[in-house]
């Protein structure tokens, strides 16, 4: 097949923010292309089995799960929900979340690009170079294209660039990864005395040296298929030397979760009747990778403009979720916006002025370290990469 | 020689150990559940009171009404040492 190498607009990663740039891109008829490094679309919520969408409901729980963001965000999750089954979202503490299955993620999404004639996908592809003006090199191939979009989550077209585009946390205080596999076969429901049972059972483990100490980082959730059950667990990853660019670090992640993943599938198997006949691990294709490089727009978010629900004129998406801060493998801390309102999203967080035609979205936008606790889930993701294919399709250089 | 057991003391080791951090007080009646603690926060709790009041937690005992507010827990620990 022959691909055009020229386009309007180019989207760099194909995770949620990349999907929803592309589809809206395309359907406002910009020829796009859509760039892929792994095989599957949908990013974490496929690759690396993310198996919750998080951010795609008003964080007012009192009136129930409201779609927040219209448009390709409500439209992948109402299609989420038709594939798995399930009629409504859980309400998970102060928030409502929709569970998935990543199978059912990478086949909607996928099916939903190959539905728009404007767009092109190149998966299995990585961007090597990249020139203002936009000329981007795959390998021994060129592109160009008058608008670029970056959805890597990890801001790496800004990291092509040089230094000055872009800002990573100290290593330290990144959110630490998780590694999520699965396994069928659960003969009983997967509720919650079930799971607090298995918490402290992996507990008892630790203490007697059956499991490592990373096990302590697990948690169960049912899937919405019958039988299934995802296992996540978040790693310390290198702790204060954790860098998320780094291949040789990527590596070793890779390999401790692996293995903690058959570690922790033994012992559930071999210790309690309820996990005797479940199936060994399905692993991922990564694992995922809550916090990378950032994006330095024209304006950088921050945790007091969430928390206080603040509003913009140049909106682009509205924010719901909570700062959720994961800088220790240890849980979750969750810092609630002080009203159950929304908080706005500028269009100044996508877009650099110092670079006409650049645009960036999902985990990759402009805020600080703290705004992505809450904007880096992938419900805000899809919110932020509609709005980023719209800007680019209307840019004329 | 291991901690007396109050819904206090056991406040205080939650917030010691930032099992919970909240920008709403947090009281000894306080659902911790609802300000986000879950399984893996609840799993890091049991390591430390175990330590502190030198009390072996069972699976049996790990339930939400056990573990929802400070007091509760401090009623099932006092129960378990006695």
């Amino acid at each position: 097949m022959s691909t055009p190498e020229a386009f309007d607009v180019t989207v760099v990663g194909g995770g949620s923010a990349g999907v929803a740039a592309a589809l809206a891109a395309a359907r406002q008829g910009a020829r796009t292309l859509l760039i892929e490094r792994q095989q599957l679309l949908g990013g974490m919520g496929t690759n690396a089995m993310v198996h919750t969408f998080c951010g795609l409901f008003h964080p007012d729980v009192s009136r129930g799960p409201q779609w927040l963001n219209p448009g390709i965000p409500s439209e992948i999750g109402m299609a989420l929900m038709q594939r798995s089954g399930i009629h409504k979202a859980d309400l998970m503490g102060r928030v409502y979340v929709l569970r998935h299955r990543p199978a059912d993620l990478a086949q909607l999404t996928a099916e939903l690009c190959a539905e728009e004639r404007h767009l092109t996908v190149l998966t299995a592809t990585e961007v090597t170079a990249l020139a203002p003006g936009w000329t981007i090199t795959l390998g021994d191939r060129t592109i160009h294209s008058r608008a670029v979009i970056d959805t890597t989550g990890e801001a790496l077209l800004a990291r092509l660039l040089g230094d000055t585009h872009w800002d990573l946390a100290a290593s330290a205080r990144l959110y630490r990864p998780a590694y999520v596999w699965s396994f069928h076969g659960l003969k009983d429901e997967l509720d919650e005395p079930l799971r607090l049972r298995t918490a402290a059972l992996i507990v008892r483990a630790v203490k007697a040296g059956a499991l490592p100490a990373a096990a302590l980082g697990t948690t169960l959730r049912a899937s919405p298929a019958k039988g299934e059950v995802f296992v996540s667990t978040d790693l310390e990853a290198g702790g204060d030397r954790w860098d998320p660019t780094d291949s040789d670090q990527r590596l070793h992640l890779e390999s401790e979760g692996r293995a903690l993943a058959h570690a922790v599938w033994d012992f559930l198997h071999s210790s309690h009747p309820s996990f005797g006949s479940i199936t060994p691990p399905s692993l991922p294709v990564h694992a995922g990778v809550r916090e990378s490089a950032r994006w330095l727009g024209d304006y950088v978010l921050t945790a007091d403009d969430l928390i206080r629900s603040r509003r913009f004129d140049d909106e682009a998406a509205l924010a719901g979720w909570p700062l959720e801060m994961r800088e220790t493998a240890r849980g979750p801390k969750f810092r609630y916006f002080d009203q159950p309102e929304p908080a706005g999203i500028p269009s100044s967080c996508l877009r650099s002025s110092s670079l006409p035609g650049m645009f960036f979205a999902g985990r990759c936008l402009s805020c600080d370290h703290e705004a992505l606790a809450s904007v880096r889930v992938m419900g805000t993701c899809l919110a932020t990469g509609q709005a980023a294919g719209q800007m680019a399709t209307a840019f004329r250089p | 020689m291991p901690a007396d057991i109050t819904a206090d003391s056991v406040l205080s080791l939650i917030l010691e150990h930032q099992i919970i951090e909240s920008a709403e007080p947090v009281t000894a009646s306080t659902d911790l559940f609802a300000l986000g603690m879950d399984s893996m926060a609840m799993m890091q709790l049991l390591l430390h009171i175990e330590d502190r009041f030198g009390i072996a937690i069972t699976p049996g005992d790990m339930t939400r009404d056990h573990f929802a507010t400070a007091s509760a827990m401090a009623q099932l620990l006092a129960e378990k040492r006695t």
